[in-house]
């Protein structure tokens, strides 16, 4: 095999895993503050996309207005899902919680279809679609782009845990109870980093509905990104975009060997045995928190 | 006694219009048990819509022989157990006729079917070997097997080049799952015999990363691209073809893309693509016409007119026709009223049927429940659908072949 297509292989995997890092952040942000893994977020990142469309097409803005404004919006229903479903099971045992994120789930996907059926509609970035060649390496524009908002959001949230409101994430991620005790709001908290994820979720839906249009598919968006998120830690942002550049590199560069040796369908395998491995050998992912609890 | 009178008068009247209730046409019932809400929404809704729409044509013409016609709709969710319901509960209320558009539905079904000796129509969805109707006597899948679409595909790119295929690269992009997987050994057989490299590109569900696949194709440079995918699938590939700088002339997709996905290429980006179909694209077509005529403009069509723009809307009149074009024929041969062994009749005798032009015209015999498996090569023109060849069923004999390997194995 030639090296070039190696590389192009190994570029357009890492550029493909930031991606599913977008999606991942929003995961990380809402484990941090709840410590659940949100099963909702791929409904979130769906719904965002369709909110952005709903201005643009719906009502004829343009999309730098229609896709900051769907931001404000999910920003709120974040907020809201906190106050409506969460608050009322505080202190509940956690599977009561991840099971409130799956009916969520069910809840907005089901929604979207009564609103915008099933049809797929196109989310026209302007991105171009001529290819893009770094000497004789195949860039896919749309991706670098997604790659770079991924980059960028990466950066802001670094930012961000450096500011008041960031470090009272981050101290009622380590500890609620000693959060409540020393006054901060722990329900502000959780809605906040709710509200971030929805945020991100826009963003992940105007990138992946781009790429593949906006219909209930890209609710299964979920999967890949869980992977990257328990992969890097569930708990660490870095975490998830490190993990997602591995995890989509070894998928494509492993499939390109293993599909034609077993007849295709080796990138689900690929996933599922980083998946297994990393529960086994490494339950708090690559960057994630190591809690010993004492009983 | 005038109070008496009157009231044995009011009696006598609504009895009479009990008996007139009772001694109306009972009507020809069909049960379309349908996804939805789920994984088919991509087709269902206007298939299901076309449906409607023909019943209700059907019965402002007087119904068949008299009798009203009625499609019963219900949605299943892609779940073979909701499927299952369906089915039962629609056949305690006297329906013979049962339509899935779902695999899994339709596999569910399809052993109850046999054994209730109920009519099952499962066209372009569920098992392929279901043509040979020798084993599969009560199941029906008018239209192409994706066997056959695979194969005419290969007719069409020989044909392309002029009957040799010894210097050709095809290549083959699909969803890897059971539905994209159907047509590989076929392709492979075909291959054997008519001597092009067949390549082979899996893309995983849901489609959205197609990125490194097509990479290879780019690097692969076959002289054309059949596609197994679905909706949003043959999207991302339009995409991922220009980004790579593949003419889109090179794609040829299974039936199942429509006007929603050329509208999400875009019509100008689109110009080139190809699909094979057993249902004429457009909207010009005398049956669609007529249901715009006589239901859409006097405001009492069975659903929104866009999805009447759509090629599942023709999609779902071809198949609605045949079902009840068969219904007359039963009603013809064995009179009134229809019953299941009757209908089967009426199916087994629709000879070069194709819905007033809107159809590859199909013969469906005792022993071939597909009708003779022709689909055409349909181009998008960046406008409209241009044909690139007749109806064809080519490589029958490989086709069958395969059918019959696969059909005899259910059999033991």
């Amino acid at each position: 095999m030639e090296l070039v297509f190696l590389a192009e292989l190994a570029v357009n995997g890492a550029m493909t895993g930031l991606l599913y890092s977008l999606f991942a952040i929003g995961l990380v942000l809402i484990y941090k503050a709840s410590s659940v893994p949100n099963l909702a977020q791929g409904a979130l990142t769906m719904l965002g996309a369709y909110v952005v469309l709903a201005f643009a097409d719906g009502l004829g803005m343009p999309l730098w207005v229609a896709i900051p404004l769907a931001a404000i919006v999910m920003f709120g229903l974040g907020f809201g899902i906190e106050r409506v479903a969460l608050r009322r099971l505080a202190g509940r045992p956690v599977i009561m919680i991840l099971m409130m994120t799956l009916g969520l789930d069910i809840f907005l996907r089901g929604t979207t279809m009564a609103i915008w059926g099933a049809t797929s509609a196109s989310m026209e970035l302007g991105v171009s679609y001529e290819p893009l060649f770094l000497g004789d390496l195949f860039i896919s524009r749309i991706h670098l782009v997604g790659s770079i908002v991924t980059l960028v959001l990466f950066g802001a949230f670094m930012l961000f845990f450096r500011t008041r409101a960031g470090i009272k994430l981050k101290a009622i991620a380590d500890d609620y109870t000693a959060s409540w005790s020393v006054g901060i709001s722990v329900e502000r908290g959780v809605g906040l980093s709710w509200a971030l994820a929805s945020v991100v979720a826009v963003a992940a839906g105007v990138i992946w509905g781009e790429i593949q249009g906006v219909d209930q598919s890209l609710s299964l968006l979920l999967l890949k990104g869980l992977a990257v998120a328990v992969l890097g830690g569930l708990d660490s942002i870095l975490g998830a975009v490190v993990a997602g550049i591995i995890l989509g590199i070894i998928e494509n560069v492993g499939a390109n060997f293993l599909d034609p040796l077993v007849g295709g369908g080796s990138r689900d395998l690929i996933v599922a045995a980083v998946l297994i491995l990393t529960v086994m050998i490494r339950p708090h992912g690559l960057f994630g928190r190591h809690d010993i609890e004492r009983v | 006694m005038k109070r008496l009178n009157k009231l044995l008068f009011a009696l006598a009247a609504a009895g009479a219009m009990l008996s007139g209730t009772s001694s109306m046409a009972e009507p020809f019932k069909v049960g379309v048990c349908y996804d939805l809400s789920k994984a088919y929404t991509f087709a269902s809704p206007q298939i299901s819509q076309a449906a409607m729409d023909l019943a209700k044509l059907i019965n402002m013409k007087g119904g068949i022989g008299g009798e009203p016609v009625e499609v019963i709709v219900r949605d299943h969710g892609n779940e073979p157990q909701r499927g299952i319901e369906c089915y039962s509960r629609l056949s305690r209320e006297g329906v013979f006729v049962f339509d899935t558009l779902s695999t899994p539905v339709s596999l569910a079904i399809l052993p109850r079917a046999m054994q209730d000796q109920r009519i099952l129509m499962q066209s372009l969805v569920g098992r392929g070997d279901a043509v040979d109707g020798t084993v599969f006597e009560w199941v029906y899948p008018v239209g192409p097997t994706y066997w056959g679409q695979a194969a005419n595909d290969i007719a069409y790119i020989k044909q392309v080049h002029n009957g040799d295929l010894s210097d050709v690269k095809i290549g083959f992009i699909y969803f890897d799952y059971p539905f994209g997987q159907e047509p590989i050994e076929i392709l492979k057989t075909l291959a054997e015999k008519e001597g092009f490299e067949l390549l082979l590109y899996p893309v995983q569900l849901p489609g959205t990363d197609q990125a490194s696949a097509w990479s290879k194709v780019r690097r692969d440079n076959p002289d054309h691209m059949i596609s197994w995918m679905l909706s949003g699938g043959h999207v991302v590939a339009s995409k991922e073809m220009q980004r790579n700088r593949i003419p889109m002339d090179k794609y040829i997709s299974v039936n199942w893309l429509n006007e929603v996905d050329i509208g999400n290429i875009g019509a100008e980006a689109a110009t080139g693509l190809k699909r094979g179909t057993n249902v004429v694209g457009g909207q010009d077509v005398p049956l669609r016409l007529e249901m715009i005529r006589e239901l859409y403009d006097k405001g009492e069509g069975s659903g929104p007119l866009k999805n009447t723009e759509d090629v599942f809307y023709n999609t779902g009149l071809a198949m609605y026709s045949i079902i009840f074009e068969a219904a007359r024929k039963a009603a013809e041969l064995e009179g009134l009223p229809i019953t299941a062994q009757s209908y089967k009749a009426g199916l087994e005798s629709l000879k070069d049927y194709d819905a007033d032009g809107m159809m590859a015209p199909i013969t469906v015999t005792a022993e071939d429940h597909g009708g003779g498996g022709k689909t055409r090569i349909e181009m998008w023109d960046g406008e409209t659908w241009v044909p690139q060849t007749d109806w064809m069923a080519a490589y029958s004999d490989v086709v069958w072949d395969v059918v019959k390997e696969s059909s005899s194995k259910y059999a033991q």
